[in-house]
C-alpha cells in the first residue's frame, strides 16, 4: 500500500478511536483499533509492514493519550512485527484462528504496557488483568475477527497471502 | 483481479530493521531525550490529525442530536397520529430550543465563572477521549497555538476537571481528577486540613494525608489549596463521603465524590496563570500607627 493510503488510514483512525469508539465502551473498555490494525498489517503484509504500522500508529495515538509515546510505539511495533512473523509461519489462516492470535497479542501488549507504567498501589496485576487486559483482548479479537471476515468475504485474501508467502 | 505485492524491497527491509534497532538503542540509552523529540515532532502531526478529529466530533454530535429527535418523534407518533406533523415540528423545534438553551446556560455559567475566578483563563471544548484504556483523559480543541501548556489546571463552574499533561499545536490532553495517576493539592473547606487528592481505580477520588486529629467528616467539601499546581485557591474538587483510618497509619484518608463528572463534560476553562497571592498580598499592607 502506498504511503498516502497508509497516512489517510492512520489519520482517520485517531477520530475513530478518540471520538466514536468511546460510545461503544463495554465494561469501561474500548477496543484498541491501532493494535488490531498493526496485527492485521503484520499478518497480511509481513513483518516490515507490521513493524512500521505499529510504530507509526503507536506514536500518533500517543499524542492523544496520557501514555508515554515510547511505550506505545514499542508495544505496537513489537505486536506488528510478531504478527507478521506468526502470519508467515502459519499454513492455513481462518478467522477464528486470527481472533485467537489477536487475543494473545492484545493480552501480551496489555501486560507489557502495564509492566512499563508506574502503577500506583490501587492498580495491581489482578486489577490490570480484570479491568483492562482481558476485556480489551476480547474486544480486540472480536473487532479484528470481524474486519478479517469482511475482508475474507469481499476480497481474495487467501490468494493475496499465498502470493505474499511465495 | 490485479494482485498487490505487499513485499517491501530488500533494501527497504534492511533500512526499517536498522531504524527499529536504532530506535530501540535510543530508547534504552536516551529515553527522556527521545521522548521529548517525539513529542516535539508530534506537534505538527497532532495539528493535522486535529482537523478530522474535530470534523468527526462535529458529525458525531449532529448524529446524536438527530437520533434523539427521531426517537422522540416516534413516541409522539404512537400517541397521536392525527397531530403527527404538528407534533413532529413542535417536538423538533422544542428539542433544538432546549439544546440551545442548555448550551446558553452552560456558556453563561462558564462566562460568569471566568469573571468570578479572577485569573486568566481560556475556554475550550471537549472533542474526544483517551485513545487507550490506561488513563482517564479528555482531548480539548485547543493547544500550544492558543497558549495552552502542560500542567495548566482545567475547571468548569462546578469545580476541578483535571490537569493538562500533553499538548500538540491544536489539541491538549487533560488527565482527569479521577485518574489514579493525578495528584492535586486540596484542603477540607471547614476544617482547613490539607492533603493530596488523587483518583481511584473505581472512578472516584480520595483525599490522602489528612492529619490524624482532623475533625473532617462526611459532607465536608474539599477545595483546591492553591499551594502547588495550576489551580487558584478555593476551586471545588468534591464532597467527602467517608473517612478511613488505616491501622498503624499516621494519617486519615477520605473518599470523595468529585463535583465534576469528567466523562460527560463538554466545555471547560483552562487556567493560564493561577496567580496565587502571596501571604503578604493576601493580608494587605500593614498600617503604620500614627504618633499622636
Amino acid at each position: 500500500m502506498n504511503v498516502l493510503v497508509w497516512s489517510a488510514l492512520i489519520v482517520l483512525m485517531v477520530p475513530l478511536q478518540a471520538v466514536l469508539l468511546p460510545y461503544v465502551k463495554i465494561a469501561g473498555v474500548v477496543p484498541d483499533i491501532a493494535l488490531v490494525a498493526a496485527c492485521l498489517a503484520g499478518v497480511l503484509g509481513g513483518e516490515l509492514h507490521g513493524l512500521l504500522a505499529g510504530l507509526t500508529l503507536g506514536w500518533v495515538m500517543s499524542l492523544f493519550s496520557a501514555i508515554d509515546p515510547l511505550v506505545a510505539m514499542g508495544v505496537k511495533g513489537a505486536v506488528g512485527y510478531a504478527a507478521g512473523f506468526a502470519g508467515r509461519h502459519v499454513v492455513y489462516f481462518s478467522w477464528p484462528m486470527l481472533m485467537l492470535g489477536i487475543f494473545f497479542f492484545s493480552c501480551s501488549a496489555g501486560l507489557a504496557t502495564a509492566s512499563s507504567l508506574t502503577l500506583n498501589g490501587q492498580q495491581d496485576l489482578w486489577w490490570t488483568l480484570r479491568t483492562v487486559v482481558l476485556p480489551q483482548g476480547v474486544l480486540d479479537a472480536l473487532v479484528g475477527g470481524a474486519l478479517y471476515w469482511v475482508a475474507w468475504s469481499r476480497f481474495n485474501v487467501e490468494r493475496w497471502m499465498a502470493e505474499y508467502r511465495a | 483481479m490485479r494482485m498487490v505485492n505487499f513485499r517491501a524491497p530488500y533494501n527497504t527491509g534492511r533500512l526499517v530493521i536498522l531504524l527499529a534497532v536504532v530506535l530501540l538503542v535510543g530508547f534504552l540509552l536516551l529515553p527522556a531525550q527521545l521522548q521529548g523529540l517525539f513529542q516535539r515532532a508530534g506537534s505538527p502531526v497532532g495539528w493535522v490529525v486535529s482537523w478530522p478529529l474535530r470534523a468527526v466530533a462535529g458529525v458525531s454530535d449532529g448524529i446524536a442530536d438527530l437520533w434523539a429527535g427521531y426517537v422522540a418523534l416516534r413516541t409522539v407518533e404512537a400517541e397521536n397520529r392525527e397531530l403527527r406533523k404538528e407534533l413532529e415540528y413542535l417536538k423538533g423545534q422544542n428539542s433544538q430550543l432546549r439544546e440551545a438553551a442548555a448550551a446558553t446556560d452552560r456558556l453563561a455559567a462558564l462566562l460568569d465563572f471566568k469573571q468570578q475566578i479572577g485569573v486568566a483563563t481560556i475556554a475550550a471544548q471537549v472533542i474526544g477521549r483517551d485513545t487507550g484504556n490506561w488513563y482517564r483523559t479528555i482531548i480539548l480543541n485547543k493547544g500550544e497555538a492558543d497558549g495552552l501548556r502542560p500542567d495548566m489546571g482545567v475547571v468548569t463552574p462546578a469545580g476541578v476537571v483535571g490537569r493538562i499533561v500533553k499538548t500538540t499545536r491544536a489539541t491538549s490532553v487533560v488527565l482527569l481528577v479521577t485518574d489514579p495517576n493525578n495528584a492535586i493539592a486540596g484542603l477540607v473547606q471547614r476544617t482547613r486540613d490539607e492533603g493530596i487528592v488523587e483518583g481511584t481505580s473505581n472512578g472516584s477520588a480520595r483525599l490522602k494525608y489528612i492529619p490524624m486529629l482532623s475533625d473532617a467528616r462526611p459532607g465536608d467539601r474539599v477545595v483546591t489549596s492553591g499551594l502547588v499546581g495550576g489551580f487558584p485557591k478555593g476551586v471545588a474538587i468534591g464532597t467527602i463521603t467517608a473517612i478511613h483510618k488505616e491501622d498503624g497509619g499516621l494519617f486519615l484518608s477520605a473518599e470523595l465524590v468529585p463535583e465534576v463528572d469528567g466523562e460527560h463534560v463538554e466545555e471547560v476553562l483552562v487556567i493560564q496563570s493561577p496567580a496565587v497571592p502571596s501571604e503578604g498580598e493576601r493580608l494587605g499592607t500593614p498600617k503604620v500607627k500614627s504618633k499622636s
